[in-house]
């Protein structure tokens, strides 16, 4: 409807998995005249739409939440909802979509750094297993919905998929398969998939070694990816940030 | 099930007695899991009320309940029959297949694909309704698929060759597939074949010999 719902959104991160439950009425502004910017006012309403959908699904799953828990959820009155959203669909997509823009911008970025070009796919990887970590319980809710948002939904994740196989092909010079970046990508996303919906999101980053090597098998063949495998557990041991924080007993 | 028999034929019409009642209890059942697919396929699992299923499946909610206790019931129910209805397509392209191993496992994957294709609704079910409705499932099935897999490949005898992890390559398979499903494509699933023998082979064979196969079905 209008031009607010066809912006580009980065998620609030101000959100991870541990204020997860955080009250959403202290992201607002303040009241009465303010003098702020409209477009400041209008981001920070969007904002709260956004993580105020995922809170509610988590809560009660996406087809018993409706419009009006959300607005409530952001403490946003409901023609502001109707102004940045047309329906509930849109906005839970919208969210999603931010998400997935906020782990394709941090993937993407470890992706360019200068090096080889094993290398760069095994550092975009790790970084993705990171996000996947950090974000896990969000990542978990917004996998499960989404299978229930509607028909619309198959093939979102299908465009999804594919820019993250275009990643790939740039690496492939071995034209034997038509789908060789779906093959070689497929299994790492099921396995994530998999992981962060049965509650596991945390032990990704530690499995980047067989990942790397299991993404990489297509395209170099066992020797090939054997080595980014063997780099990926020496990068590791010499200390690499991984999730596999061990919790402090001392509180 | 314990019913008597004549639970059905309580307010049945005239023809109902002739009908044997176990024969129009399966029936039933089939009508009501063929309801649960198509108004699966059409509005997600979640949107598909009992109201839907027995309105498609011409049977009353009562009957409903005879069979199943709610709708996940019927759904997981829906989803073990047409594995068990895949594996029996399996087993017969391999009766029908020669004695080599490598035939056998293309005639397989070709008679899977071609099964698949020939059920949307189902497909659909399986791939793209199945991991949100009940994550847990996902896991059992894919041990049945390996174990079958690795059956035929007979990997006890030549377990060293195994390069890279059964369970990353059953999940190759799943998303390529899922990523045809989802974009409504299910009937160019069939020209998948190479793909599939690939993955199949990858973690037993190696990338050569896999390549190899897969080329065979071109």
């Amino acid at each position: 409807m209008t031009e607010l719902s066809d912006q580009n959104d980065t998620f609030p991160l101000g959100a991870p998995d541990g204020d997860f439950a955080q009250d959403l009425h202290l992201w607002k502004l303040p009241r009465g005249r303010h003098g702020l910017p409209r477009e400041l006012v209008e981001q920070s309403q969007r904002e709260r739409l956004l993580a105020a959908v995922i809170r509610v699904t988590a809560a009660k799953g996406y087809q018993a939440s409706s419009v009006a828990d959300i607005l409530n959820k952001a403490g946003v009155g409901r023609e502001t909802f109707y102004q940045h959203f047309k329906n509930k669909e849109k906005c839970f997509m919208a969210a999603n979509d931010a998400l997935i823009a906020d782990l394709e911008v941090r993937a993407a970025e470890a992706y360019a750094q200068p090096g080889s070009w094993p290398e760069r796919v095994r550092h975009g990887l790790a970084e993705t297993l990171r996000w996947f970590a950090e974000n896990s319980q969000v990542a978990r809710v917004m996998m499960i919905e989404t299978g229930t948002v509607g028909t619309a939904a198959g093939d979102y994740f299908h465009r999804t998929f594919r820019r993250f196989t275009a990643l790939l092909d740039e690496g492939q010079d071995n034209p034997t398969l038509p789908n060789l970046a779906s093959i070689a990508a497929g299994g790492i996303f099921a396995r994530v998939y998999e992981e962060v919906t049965l509650g596991n999101g945390a032990k990704l980053p530690s499995m980047l070694p067989q990942l790397t090597f299991e993404l990489l098998l297509p395209y170099l063949g066992e020797e090939g990816a054997a080595a980014e495998r063997d780099a990926a557990m020496s990068e590791q041991a010499a200390g690499e940030p991984t999730a596999e924080r061990t919790p402090s007993i001392s509180n | 099930m314990t019913l008597e028999p004549k639970s059905l034929r309580e307010g049945g019409g005239i023809l109902t007695p002739s009908i044997p009642w176990d024969i129009a209890m399966r029936n039933q059942r089939e009508r009501i899991l063929l309801a649960l697919a198509e108004n699966c396929a059409e509005k997600t699992f979640v949107g598909t009320t009992i109201a839907d299923i027995v309105g498609t499946a011409s049977v009353s909610r009562a009957t409903f309940y005879k069979h199943f206790a709610n709708k996940t019931i019927c759904f997981r129910a829906a989803a073990d029959d047409f594995l068990a209805e895949l594996q029996h397509t399996v087993k017969e392209a391999r009766a029908n297949a020669d004695s080599s191993e490598s035939d056998r496992i293309r005639s397989v994957a070709a008679a899977l694909l071609d099964q698949l294709a020939a059920k949307p609704d189902w497909t659909k079910l399986l791939l793209v309704e199945l991991p949100s409705v009940d994550p847990e499932i996902v896991p059992r099935y894919r041990r049945l698929i390996i174990d079958a897999l690795e059956r035929e490949l007979d990997v006890a005898a030549s377990s060293d060759s195994a390069v890279a992890d059964p369970e990353i390559a059953f999940g190759r398979f799943k998303v390529l597939l899922t990523g045809y499903v989802a974009a409504g494509e299910v009937e160019r699933l069939p020209a998948l074949l190479p793909e599939l023998v690939y993955i199949a082979l990858l973690p037993y064979m190696g990338q050569d010999s896999a390549l190899e196969q897969a080329q065979l079905t071109i």
